[in-house]
């Protein structure tokens, strides 16, 4: 009888799930109470492989294990803890940066900084994209047709009477109204010669 | 409050009292042996006396009462379910009650699968085959009541007691239960 434990041990031992020991021809006490619970371990290991195969595999939906297989809460602890991750994840994917992954050590620590990364990323983005609509605003704005005074190229406001002076203003403060330009005087060298002959 | 017969209960945090003035030497916080201690013990006579049902009823409603309590008192109502998921998470980790993660959320029908790891009431317990977290049963219910204003059912289906390596929750509107 010892030899057919021992030989299931070593099944066991070479990281192989053996058959349970058949029990009915075992009369001495002992004997019987050794071979129940070397069964107990087998089936503990059966299960912890059933568990962890799909689990290596990301297979988190279906898997369970007896409540009294002691050594296998470490992988349900391992599985517990990959469902919330999949489910921290979806949230992350859905917006919600604040989600943090809790006493995982490196894995904790590299988790959180890619989401605080994201955050940051999608704020930035968030931002440029604020930027570029508001300069698209202003080029809406300065679209279509200017009416410009063909001599002294004041331009008219929008639908203005065109007999009303008024509604003629300098090309310079037409465009600073419409747009975050600003304009700076200055003269050019055409111009320079025209106006300053001797200078 | 003590030594009045009442039907109605009267607790308020203020009654947990002025803690930095109380213990100015010893600290805002108590060995979890402390908490176990009280708690076990209160347990066993209350079994002995009242029977185990009874027992639990009692634990179920006093973790309730404090629940709603905490959330009052200790979390911000006011913020959408992720946002207060984040802040129960972080409340519980910094007061060492435990480490609470989701696993599964469906906010629209208030149903939810939460764990509990190293849980103040159960972690390292010996195997017994049973769980034994009633008290953080009702504790998960009130702070859900407290916060959403609707009735709850926590009920534990896993726990370090019973094999695994924390607590597990099922919690729901008190409506879909019945």
């Amino acid at each position: 009888m010892i030899e057919k434990f021992t030989e299931k041990l070593a099944i066991l031992l070479q990281g192989n799930i053996p058959e349970e020991i058949d029990t009915a021809k075992i009369t001495g006490e002992g004997e019987l109470n050794l071979a129940n619970m070397l069964n107990q371990l087998i089936t503990f290991m059966q299960e912890i492989h059933d568990f962890i195969i799909p689990l290596s595999k990301g297979e988190l939906a279906e898997i369970k294990m007896s409540r009294k297989n002691f050594f296998g809460s470490p992988f349900k602890e391992l599985h517990s803890r990959l469902i919330h991750l999949t489910w921290q994840a979806n949230q992350v994917a859905n917006g919600d940066f604040s989600q943090r992954v809790d006493f995982m050590g490196d894995f904790s620590e590299a988790i959180n900084n890619m989401v605080v990364s994201l955050d940051k990323n999608e704020k930035i983005l968030k931002e440029k994209i604020d930027e570029l609509e508001k300069a698209l605003s202003h080029i809406d704005k300065l679209e279509g047709f200017l009416p410009i005074c063909a001599n002294c190229k004041k331009i008219r406001l929008e639908e203005t009477d065109p007999k009303d002076q008024v509604n003629w203003v300098q090309i310079e403060s037409y465009i600073s109204e419409k747009t975050e330009a600003q304009f700076t005087h200055s003269i050019c060298p055409e111009c320079m010669k025209k106006l300053y002959p001797d200078y | 409050m003590f030594k009045e017969e009442r039907d109605n209960y009267k607790f308020v945090w203020d009654d947990l009292g002025d803690l930095e003035k109380g213990r100015p030497n010893l600290g805002l916080t108590v060995p979890v042996l402390a908490y176990r201690l009280l708690q076990y013990t209160f347990r066993d006579v209350m079994i002995t006396e009242l029977g185990v049902n009874k027992t639990n009823d009692i634990i179920i409603k006093a973790g309730r009462l404090a629940g709603s309590q905490f959330c009052e008192n200790m979390l911000n109502r006011e913020l959408d379910f992720n946002e207060f998921v984040s802040q129960l998470q972080r409340v519980l980790r910094e007061q060492a009650i435990g480490i609470l993660r989701i696993e599964k959320a469906d906010p629209e029908n208030m149903r939810f699968t939460l764990t509990v790891a190293e849980d103040l009431d159960c972690s390292g317990l010996p195997p017994t085959d049973e769980v034994t977290c009633q008290y953080d049963e009702g504790f998960i219910a009130g702070i859900m009541e407290a916060y959403t204003g609707k009735p709850f059912h926590a009920k534990e289906i896993d726990c370090w007691a019973s094999g695994e390596r924390l607590c597990r929750f099922d919690v729901r509107l008190q409506e879909d239960t019945e």
